[in-house]
């Protein structure tokens, strides 16, 4: 009761000041901390965690790849099985936090998911179960058994924190009225064959935008980095354990340098706010960021990628064990490709997520299977001391 | 093959374009039976539903005397208060001090709550319950019709006692005679509290009765509406001369006074009707008392005017605003065919091929569109505010229009950039609901659409990328938007 009224006081002043509070954090060390990322739409990895070392890239991305080839961000290789991959341009905080050993890459994971749908797949990402349970979240039980408090930056409760009610809290900017641009996006797309829909909402974009100054920040606030800002302060409470932000933005079938070039850079810069705001809570913390899929090995027609198996996790905080990437390799020869078109799997999301969490929590084995009862946890040290 | 086809097509026209959207079990109840599903409508009874405990025109009338009585002895009291506390103030001063005086004060506050308005609370009630029986409804074609004669006979809810009373029109004069005949439909509404009051025509005296003073006369609001947009049309052919005729026909057409006049609703005073022969389109009508009046009503009722004017209206609301003359011509022959029998004119309209175009015709109205989303997502546990709140954010409240010729039904009306932006953000926020977290799209869109969701609309709504975004696009898709 008195927490929910605190909350909800947090919750207003973020709404009103935008401003750092609280300054309760400083130096005591806390109970671990989670951070659950999820980026709905499925994030292109290849344009994301590049593999350099692929000849094929080129020739499976005739325009994709030479748009970002010569402004990547090489990551450092710390043995020869991690040949050379480089991170997205956009990506600059992430490259730093890398050579700070605060970012672990996984490539090549899936969820086990075998189709191509995003709700079914992100009901497999957030359910962890292998009949997806639309009523309990894998961060959900975790915090269960481990009496932990949860907060999601979302309007409702995602599936990842269902089934706990007692612990879950939602958080939003309150009376978001303006969609999300992405919706704009796709209503741009959906009415391609109503030209006067596609006026009406022309007109009606233009309107907005000469609105002005107050529009702008209204937008601003459900934005991305302004949402993880705010998550990073509701974080830093001693009471608060846990965290899910999500991204959406990332089903580039047209046009994909420009999407993901904003949607990375948006990103980057939310997950350095996130950092800022968390302060020296940050040793505490760890960051799982996941995408429900990969896509398409090839580009497609439209200069974008379409729905496909495989795609990057990132794992990141102050103590993790980074400056590594981890995930087997699949390769990118057309006979190495899922069904000859996608980046096949060679590990799933919960290997590594039930591995990182149980170590961050000391969750019992026991707990992980009840949690993540598909995982085959990876047994190699995720945390530096 | 190909028949199926076409008859699940006519399944989406029967509930999106005639009816007010489907709930997830009619269109696969419908099946190819489109036509009938409708035409059975029409044979319902009641052809709608209200909850009858809820207040009529009569108990708000009371209500309203009430409270304008209480109110009016509470002002008194207050004005009487005022002389003996000052008085007693200028005593006191010499004698107590502030302390003593406190509690008298705010003793004065307590008392001093002055009579609360009831009629908010009648309008958020009766409309909220139109509104969820609408949603709820299996006659939603009915609930349709009723809605189009609400707005045809447009009251609006401004001013104290009109916001409750408005919501009674429908419920009390328009739905017991809906598949009717028009000249019963017309009287019912020209003797109902609402219209009366609203077009003042209950203060409507004749002129050369002994109550006619020098501000207290003919009032010919009533008789010029009822020409100008209840039946003949503007250009129905009739002139000033006309409605000032109707006009007295019509005087002493008036609404009972709580606690003077025994008998409820409708009143006819004898000593206020304009006595003597009226002349109404070239007609005489001789000294008939009441009766003068009501024939008035009926002939102009089944004049060929108010054939083709209501006739051609309900081709543009229902089907298109570029009404197809034929259907049209269709309609009206009907209906001077059957005097005016509503139920015929609207089997025509059913019947009759121009109304099953498959080119989605018409933007919907805001209510057409947030009664179609609210019987789609066919909430369990309907919040009536919402329904409510979006109704007002999206430029339609019930029975707030702001002329008696009611909310326009033509799309150009409705169809603007910031309209379309406000439904952007409305939708945007219903998707984000927790309710619909597990919308299973492809479902809900077999539900609306059965397979007559364009590819396109399909495919940009399935690869959506989060099931809120696909509830957000599905509802302002072209498809959904248009019917």
């Amino acid at each position: 009761m008195l927490r929910r009224d605190f909350l909800k006081a947090l919750a207003a002043s973020l709404v009103v000041y935008q401003q750092p509070l609280l300054a309760m954090n400083s130096g005591e060390k806390q109970s671990p901390k989670v951070v659950w990322v999820m980026l709905r739409g499925a994030l292109d990895a290849l344009h994301t965690v590049v593999p350099t070392f692929e000849p094929s890239m080129k020739t499976h991305r005739p325009t994709l790849y030479p748009s970002i080839e010569h402004k990547l961000l090489p990551l450092a290789q710390v043995s020869s099985m991690q040949q050379g991959y480089a991170l997205h341009p956009a990506l600059v905080n992430l490259h730093q936090w890398y050579q700070q050993k605060q970012l672990l890459p996984v490539v090549a994971v899936s969820s086990g998911y075998p189709k191509r749908s995003h709700f079914e797949a992100q009901d497999y990402l957030e359910s962890a179960l292998p009949v997806p349970d639309l009523d309990s979240g894998w961060l959900a039980r975790a915090i269960a058994l481990k009496n932990k408090q949860a907060i999601a930056i979302a309007q409702s409760t995602p599936i990842s924190l269902r089934g706990s009610n007692q612990h879950a809290n939602t958080w939003y900017p309150s009376r978001l009225p303006d969609a999300e641009q992405q919706t704009y996006q796709a209503l741009q797309q959906l009415y391609q064959d109503s030209p006067q829909l596609l006026t009406r909402l022309e007109e009606g974009l233009n309107m907005e935008a000469l609105l002005g100054e107050q529009n702008l920040q209204k937008k601003q606030q459900g934005s991305f980095v302004s949402l993880s800002k705010s998550c990073g302060q509701l974080l830093s409470q001693p009471t608060m354990d846990c965290a899910m932000l999500t991204l959406g933005g990332w089903d580039t079938h047209k046009n994909q340098t420009g999407q993901l070039q904003r949607q990375l850079s948006l990103l980057d810069k939310g997950l350095q706010a996130l950092k800022t705001e968390l302060g020296e809570q940050w040793d505490n913390t760890l960051v799982i960021v996941a995408t429900e899929f990969g896509r398409t090995v090839k580009e497609n027609g439209t200069r974008g990628t379409d729905h496909g198996t495989a795609s990057a996790l990132f794992l990141a905080g102050g103590k993790i064990q980074g400056g590594q990437i981890l995930g087997k390799w699949p390769g990118l020869q057309v006979e190495q490709l899922h069904q000859q078109r996608d980046l096949k799997a060679t590990s799933h999301h919960f290997d590594w997520i039930a591995a990182s969490l149980q170590q961050h929590w000391q969750l019992t084995d026991q707990q992980v299977q009840h949690i993540f009862p598909t995982a085959k946890v990876y047994q190699g040290k995720m945390f530096r001391a | 093959m190909q028949g199926s086809k076409k008859e699940f097509f006519n399944a989406t026209i029967a509930t999106q374009r005639f009816a007010l959207g489907a709930r997830p079990d009619e269109i696969k109840k419908i099946n190819d039976n489109a036509q009938q599903w409708l035409l059975t409508q029409l044979d319902a009874s009641p052809t709608v539903t209200f909850d009858r405990s809820l207040a009529t025109a009569n108990s708000i009338l009371i209500a309203h005397s009430e409270f304008t009585k209480s109110r009016k002895a509470f002002r008194k009291q207050q004005a009487d208060k005022t002389i003996p506390t000052a008085m007693a103030e200028m005593d006191s001063a010499n004698q107590m001090s502030e302390m003593q005086a406190m509690p008298s004060e705010s003793k004065k506050t307590e008392e001093s709550k002055e009579p609360k308005n009831p009629h908010n609370d009648f309008y958020k009630a009766l409309t909220a319950d139109a509104l969820k029986q609408t949603i709820e409804s299996e006659n939603s074609f009915n609930w349709r019709c009723l809605a189009f004669f609400s707005n045809h006979f447009s009251v609006s809810a401004q001013g104290q006692l009109m916001t409750g009373l408005a919501p009674t029109l429908e419920r009390e004069a328009i739905a017991p005679n809906l598949y009717g005949h028009f000249d019963q439909l017309l009287l019912a509404v020209c003797q109902h509290p609402a219209m009366l009051i609203y077009l003042n025509n209950e203060n409507s005296i004749g002129p050369s009765t002994r109550f006619a003073k020098k501000n207290r006369g003919l009032n010919e609001n009533l008789a010029r509406e009822i020409l100008e947009l209840h039946t003949l049309g503007v250009d129905g052919g009739y002139q000033q001369h006309d409605v000032t005729e109707l006009a007295k026909g019509i005087t002493g057409w008036s609404v009972f006074k709580p606690g003077k006049d025994k008998q409820q609703g409708f009143i006819y005073h004898k000593g206020k009707h304009e006595p003597g022969t009226r002349t109404l389109l070239d007609k005489s009508y001789p000294p008939q008392d009441l009766a003068q009046g009501k024939q008035m009503l009926k002939d102009i009722a089944n004049h060929p005017s108010t054939a083709r004017f209501v006739s051609t209206k309900i081709v543009q609301s229902f089907i298109s605003d570029q009404a197809p003359e034929e259907l049209v011509n269709h309609l009206t022959t009907q209906w001077i065919k059957t005097n005016g029998h509503l139920k015929s004119v609207f089997q025509a309209l059913i019947n009759h091929p121009l109304s099953w175009q498959k080119q989605q015709q018409k933007y919907k109205t805001p209510y057409e569109y947030v009664i179609s989303t609210y019987r789609a997502l066919a909430v369990k546990k309907l919040n009536i505010r919402q329904v409510q709140n979006a109704l007002n954010t999206l430029g339609q409240r019930p029975f707030k229009a702001d002329s008696p010729a009611g909310y326009s039904d033509q799309q150009q009306d409705w169809d603007g950039a910031s309209a379309l932006m406000a439904r952007v953000n409305w939708a945007s926020q219903i998707a984000a609901k927790k309710q619909f977290a597990k919308t299973n799209i492809n479902i809900l869109i077999e539900n609306t659409f059965s397979n007559t969701l364009s590819t396109h609309s399909y495919q940009v709504i399935t690869r959506a990328e989060s099931r809120q975004q696909a509830l957000t696009l599905l509802l302002l898709s072209p498809e959904f938007l248009t019917r």
